[in-house]
């Protein structure tokens, strides 16, 4: 006889429920199969057929794997998202967009990065807060705290975590280049080494040092539970 | 067979409906309906258990671990007040829509 309660653990991995409520699942749904999987020898059938027929009860594990998380789960699934998804992801960029205006009304000065060679440019190719880079690993702290805390998924913390460089990252893949095709007179002076300066002064660095932060938080508290 | 639709609708009643004469587990349930039904109405695992979820956050049902003469745990859920007052509510309801379908469409409910 197969072990049927190592057979649904297996099946239903990754569920997103607690280790007791888990637990409870595994246990009943497996008895349920072994009472049939009994029946059915008991009523003369082969063990290989018996298998087979306990286990057509289920299609489709993933399916069935995230009913049961909507009708176990003690919140509405919106109210999941917001306390999984929205509600770090925003504080995170809340949080980082206030430091930064701190820091630009009373903090160090940022490093402009010098225009080479020819003459003097009109605009700076890129301006980087390093004083604020130093504090977005809490930032991404924060966010992967608050989110693994609600049960969030991995790709979930990862964009909670990220989320204060989404304007940036928007505004650099759609706006800059939608503004250089409309637009002449917006970004006429934009040249591609300024474009990736700036990318990489407002998403890359800040992407790293967010996930810095970030990634500890979630893999520690992730090994914990 | 009855087409999924419609078993999905009459599912909870005939859940909470078998659950009238006394504590049953999953497994039981499944077997009793199918039973009560002459196979008509069906419940695969994937089907019973979420169902049976649900009912237990509505309030309707109560599950609780029993253990049995030969050492077997088992989930045996048992209807609550609240489960017990909305079964002549909903039995109201399904007999008013057979009564509708069979004014209609000449469908009996017997």
């Amino acid at each position: 006889m197969p072990d049927w309660q190592k057979l649904v653990r297996q099946r239903l991995h990754g569920i997103a429920l607690d280790d007791d409520d888990t637990a409870q699942v595994v246990e009943e749904l497996a008895s349920h199969l072994e009472e049939d999987y009994q029946f059915s020898v008991a009523a003369g059938a082969p063990e290989q057929l018996a298998i087979r027929r306990a286990l057509r009860h289920v299609h489709d594990w993933n399916d069935l794997k995230s009913q049961i998380e909507s009708s176990r789960q003690k919140e509405l699934p919106m109210t999941r998202r917001v306390s999984q998804f929205w509600f770090p992801g925003f504080l995170t960029l809340l949080l980082a967009m206030a430091l930064l205006m701190l820091i630009e009304a009373i903090g160090p000065k940022p490093w402009v990065s010098p225009a080479w060679g020819g003459p003097p440019r009109m605009a700076p190719v890129a301006v980087v807060y390093f004083s604020w880079l130093l504090t977005l690993p809490f930032v991404g702290a924060l966010g992967a705290y608050l989110s693994n805390r609600a049960g969030a998924r991995r790709w979930a913390v990862f964009c909670c975590v990220t989320f204060p460089i989404f304007p940036y990252l928007a505004f650099f893949m759609i706006g800059l280049p939608l503004a250089a095709i409309l637009d002449d007179h917006v970004a006429h002076n934009i040249v591609l080494p300024a474009f990736f300066i700036g990318f990489g002064a407002w998403v890359l660095l800040p992407a790293l040092a967010l996930l810095g932060g970030g990634l500890p938080v979630h893999y520690f508290s992730g090994r914990k539970a | 067979m009855i087409a999924s639709g419609i078993k999905r609708g009459t599912a909870e009643l005939a859940v909470l409906s078998v659950l009238e004469s006394g504590a049953l587990h999953g497994y039981e349930i499944a077997r009793r309906i199918e039973q009560q039904t002459k196979g008509s109405l069906r419940f695969t695992l994937a089907a019973l258990y979420p169902m049976l979820y649900r009912l237990e956050k509505q309030r309707l049902i109560r599950g609780t671990w029993e253990t049995s003469p030969n050492g077997r745990r088992r989930r045996c859920y048992r209807l609550t007040p609240a489960g017990k007052k909305s079964l002549a509510p909903l039995r109201g309801e399904w007999s008013k829509l057979f009564a509708a379908l069979h004014r209609l469409a000449r469908v009996s409910n017997a």
